[in-house]
Parts: structure tokens; sequence; C-alpha cells
């Protein structure tokens, strides 16, 4: 057969033609969410997507970004929002709020309502999920630390993976390390001291995104991380076993919000009463996901250092709208305190 | 008929031609007044704001960004890092265009595809690869162990050494693609004119190879030190948070704690430092090359 102009530019329509299909068949539109890369996005994919397009018609596009992330492009799009929902921590939440980047939000409007406990929906959004900071190890290259202050004593020490104030568990962990040293919420000077003591041995500082890697790979045996991080690493058959703190584990909510300016608000209701369904949070629950479920109908895996989520309320709490003014300074003086 | 024959035939259209050719390169033109001078010039707009929230116009973030010591070190080191990626670039990359030239045509083809096959993978897997090649428990410390000749494994990675010698790898093809394609231009007969004059191999080596080559190895000395200093990805994960570099800050200040102004200033340090040692290669590259010829 020989290709001429002519059945070459009829090959390329058929194909053009195909690529409309599936936009004639996915009548009912779609919903643009963010999500964390990594196991968020894989669950994500995997689990809420076929749900929202069995249950609503609805096609789920990802976006996969860091909080912080989620926040910068929002803010330089002004006003033409990149994407529908944002999933954020504590932290980013607040300078969205304070930022205007969210809709106001109506619990009352997922059908799912009365199965998340009091207080979990607010005009802001709609918490999904769980996090607890402590820290994870390697049982077969050290023995358990007991608390914060464990880090910075051998043998741990020189197998300690550390990260700064980009993330939630990062700042989490240093403020925590800090009150064992005469710090506060407001006050992280005393970890910074400490950890300059001992940072010759220190193993490993490095971006949060690079951490489970570098823990992978024996770079380090000893980091502060969530449940969520140790329980995938644990999935990929890695030796890694999760503390909670002598002190006391940290624990913070991840919640989702609808972006102010959105053209697809019903859409992301709907997306949002799929995330907080009892399906879906079972699902998510599950390995290898192990995400700690919202949804009052789902159990606590027995894993977890707590069984129920008001055994969490005992938990540390931290206070973001008062850290945040101060996370800019801290980045810096965490900067120039490891620099080499 | 070629279009140089065209404009030896029709010297009166030269004109018309001319403006053809401008008119051809304006959609160029434009793309990057839009898509590159325009938000170059909103980054320095960008710059001169005092506050986060980009309401107070002044000069804040220039002598926040400049009167701090540490940053001097920052911008110093990320060129410092170039340069040495530069150099190792140079010395194991040299050898390499040397021996292309002298390969049989079949050969040539295999190493260059072995040269360009690294660029196939991202950047970002060829980063990785490196953590379980430098790491604690990796190959090299493997290796070593097991001959003996450390009995404690390295510390590779998180390290200025580690990290150039990954950028080395890295970066290697922007070295050799420019360096091949003109040492495969050079006459044979003048290395074949200088031995016949009596020139030692080495002398031939630095008196004709050398400096015929210069605009090959002043492009690839461009490449990868822009690329090298500008390397996010690599210098953080490679590298670690301690050694600390330009883009790390630019990243920090303008995805974390989200100070514009700061982030502007530091990415048009990046920008202005980057381009004055280019310049300056550049020169040297034109003035051995006017040496060269006149």
């Amino acid at each position: 057969m020989t290709v001429n102009r002519r059945t070459l530019l009829a090959g390329v329509t058929a194909l053009g033609g195909t690529s409309l299909l599936p936009g004639i068949a996915h009548a009912k539109g779609s919903v643009v969410a963010t999500t964390y890369p990594g196991t968020w996005e894989d669950a994500y994919r995997t689990v809420i997507a076929p749900m929202l397009k069995k249950k609503d018609d609805i096609d789920l596009e990802l976006a996969p970004l860091f909080a912080m992330d989620q926040i910068g492009k929002a803010k330089a799009a002004r006003g033409a929002p990149p994407f529908d929902v944002f999933v954020l921590d504590p932290g980013p939440r607040i300078v969205g709020i304070e930022a205007g980047l969210f809709d106001k939000f109506d619990g009352k409007k997922l059908s799912n309502f009365s199965k998340l406990p009091a207080g979990f929906t607010d005009e802001y959004g709609v918490q999904v999920s769980a996090q607890v900071v402590g820290i994870a190890y390697n049982p077969k290259k050290v023995p358990a630390p007991k608390g914060w202050g464990d880090l910075l004593k051998d043998p741990w020490v020189s197998r300690l993976g550390i990260t700064g104030f980009q993330t939630t568990f990062g700042t989490s962990a240093l403020i925590e390390l800090s009150k064992l040293f005469g710090g506060s919420l407001t006050n992280v000077d005393p970890a910074l001291v400490e950890l300059k003591k001992v940072l010759p041995k220190i193993a490993a500082v490095g971006l949060p995104a690079a951490m489970p890697g570098l823990f992978q790979q024996g770079q380090c045996d000893v980091m502060y991380t969530n449940t969520q991080t140790v329980a995938t690493l644990k999935g990929k058959g890695i030796d890694v076993e999760f503390v909670k703190p002598e002190s006391g584990a940290v624990a913070f909510y991840t919640t989702m919000h609808i972006a102010k300016g959105t053209g697809e608000l019903a859409n992301s209701y709907k997306y949002l009463d799929v995330v907080v369904s009892k399906d879906a949070q079972g699902a998510l629950t599950k390995p290898p996901y192990n995400f700690i479920p919202v949804n009052k109908d789902v159990e606590l895996p027995p894993e977890l250092p707590m069984k129920s989520l008001d055994e969490m309320t005992k938990y540390v709490q931290l206070d973001w709208s008062k850290i945040n003014p101060l996370r800019a300074s801290w980045i810096e003086k965490f900067n120039k305190e490891m620099a080499k | 008929m070629s279009v140089a024959s065209d404009l030896i035939d029709r010297p009166r259209e030269e004109g018309r031609l001319r403006l053809a050719e401008w008119q051809l390169a304006l959609p160029l033109s434009l793309a990057f007044a839009a898509l590159f001078l325009a938000p170059l010039l909103l980054l320095g707009a960008t710059s001169f704001f005092n506050d986060e929230k980009i309401t107070q116009p002044g000069f804040a973030s220039w002598t926040k960004f400049f009167g701090d010591p540490f940053n001097y070190k920052v911008i110093l080191d990320t060129l410092l890092l170039g340069l040495k990626t530069v150099c190792a670039t140079v010395v194991i990359g040299y050898p390499v265009a040397l021996v292309y030239i002298d390969l049989p045509a079949r050969l040539q083809k295999v190493l260059i595809f072995i040269i360009v096959m690294p660029m196939l993978l991202s950047v970002v897997v060829r980063t990785f690869a490196w953590i379980v090649v430098l790491g604690r428990e990796g190959v090299v410390n493997q290796l070593l162990l097991w001959l003996g000749v450390i009995s404690e494994p390295l510390r590779l990675l998180q390290t200025e050494l580690g990290l150039v010698i990954s950028l080395t790898q890295i970066e290697m093809p922007l070295m050799l693609l420019p360096l091949i394609s003109v040492m495969s231009r050079l006459d044979p007969n003048l290395r074949d004119a200088s031995a016949a004059l009596g020139a030692s191999r080495w002398r031939t080596l630095f008196t004709v190879i050398v400096p015929l080559s210069m605009p090959g190895l002043v492009a690839g000395c461009l490449l990868v030190f822009a690329s090298s200093t500008t390397a996010f990805i690599s210098q953080t994960v490679i590298g670690g948070v301690r050694l600390i570099y330009l883009p790390l800050v630019i990243w920090q200040q303008s995805l974390v704690v989200y100070n514009w102004p700061l982030a502007a200033v530091a990415s048009l340090s990046l920008v202005v430092s980057v381009l004055s040692v280019i310049a300056a290669l550049s020169y040297l590259g034109r003035r051995s090359s006017r040496h060269l010829h006149g």
C-alpha cells in the first residue's frame, strides 16, 4: 500500500476524531483535584477516581502537588484557579484562608455529613484524613528510640536523617524536640542549637521528598515522619517501625477545600462526598495506602498507635496560626545553622 | 537550483530576501519576547517590593538579600559548583572526543549513541540512580568494603564530591555533543602536517587541536556551567540541604514561604551571576579564536 497525502490526511483525521470520542461519552463533566505525590496519588487514582466515575459519572483529574506548591500555584493564578479542589495540611490551609483562596464550604451539602465526627467540616473545608507524626526507625540497625531526645544521642544520632521546616511533619518534630530543651511552640532555637552540636554525626539532611528514598537506601535508619510514610515503606518490604515519642506524637488533620472561582462547584462537592464515604475511606485505610480514616463507620486499623479518633485529641496539637508567621525565619535559620 | 545560486543570479532581490528572513524570525522573536522577556521584566518588577503581599514598592528585598553575608557564600558556592563540574567534564570529556575523531565511522555511531543514551532518561531518574550508586549501602561502598579498601562505608551522598561526580555524568552529553561536532570537522591533514614538521603528539594536541576545537569546548563549557548551576533536583537530592545553592533558596522563598520579592532577587542574582561567568567564558573563547586566526 502506498501512503499518499490523501490517505495520510484521512488517517490523521480518523485519529483526531477518536480522541474526541471520550469527550462525548463523558458528558457529566470532570473535576480537577490536587493530591500529594506518592501514596496519595496512587490511592486517589486507583480508589477514588473509579468510584467517582461509577457513582456520579465524573472524571477525576489529579494534579500531584505538595501543599505549599498548591498554594503557590493558586496564588500565581490570581483568581483563575488551576484546580477545583485543594488537599492541604494545617499550615498551608491557614495561608490559603488568609489569601482567600477557598470557596465558602457547606458541610451539609455532603450526604455523608452525619458520618463525620462533629467539627470535621467548617466554612473552609472538610477533614479527610488524620496524620500522626512520630519517629521511624529500622529495627535491624538500631534499637527503638523512646523519645525525640534520643534522636540526638548515640546510637541513633549517627544514623539520623533530618529535614527542615518545609513540611508539617518536619516543623512539628522540630518544635517537639525544641520543647525538650526549653523551647516552645514559637521558639525552635534550642532544637537548632542541639542539632548543631551533633551535626557532624548526623547521617543525612535532606529535602522532605527525598527522605523515604534515603531511608530505603540505608543512608539513614532513623527519621521523624508520619504513620503513613512508615506504612508505605513497610509495604515495600523495608524494615521500618513507628514509635510514638514519650512526650506524645503530634496529630493533625489533612483537609480538602474547594477553590474560589471554580467552574465545577457541584462536581467538587460530589467528589468530596465520595472521598469521605464509607467505601472510599475503608479502601484507603487498607494497605498499601494506610490512610487514617475520618468516617465514623470505618474502623481504625490495628497497627495505628491509637484505637479511635477521639484518642487523637490527647495527642499534641499545634497551633499553626502561631507557627506560620515564624516559619520563613525558621527556614532561613535552619539553612544557616545546617549549611556546610 | 539552490538558494545560494538564486542569490547570485538575482542580486537585485537581495534586499527583499533579507526582509523576508527578518520576517521569518519574527514569530520566534515574538514568542521569546512574550514568554521570556516579559516574565523577566515581571521578575524584575516583583523584586522591587518590600513585602510578601507585593503592595509596598521599595528596595528592602534587595538590601535584605545583599545585606546578609550568608547569601554571598551561597552565590559563590553555586558558581564554584558550576566551575568544578565544567572542569570535571572537560578533563573526562575531552579525551573521549579525541578518541571519537580517530574511530571508524561505524564505531563513531556507537559512541554517539552511548553519549546520547543518558539524555533519553529523565534527569530525575538519573539523579535517583546516583543515590543507589553513592549511598551508604550503594554500589561504590559495597565494592570498596568487599575489596577491603575501607572498613566503614564512605560518606559520598550529601557531599560536594558526590554531587560533582553525579553532575559530571549527568551533564556530560552537553559537553561532548558540541565538542564532537566541532572536532569531527577538523581537517585530519593538519595533524599530519604538524607531525611532518616535527611536532610531538603533545605539541600537536596543544598547539593545533585544542585551539581549533576551542569553539566546541567553549560551547560545551557554557552549556554544562549553565545547566549544573541551576540543577535544582540533582543539587538537593544528591547534595542534600546542607549544601545550599541559589536554586534551593529560590524554591524555599517562592514555594515554601511565599516571599516572592526575595525569591525574585535570588532569581535575578542567579541569572546575573551565571550570565557574567558565561560572558567571561565566551569572551575567552572569542579571544583565543581571534588569536588563532589573526
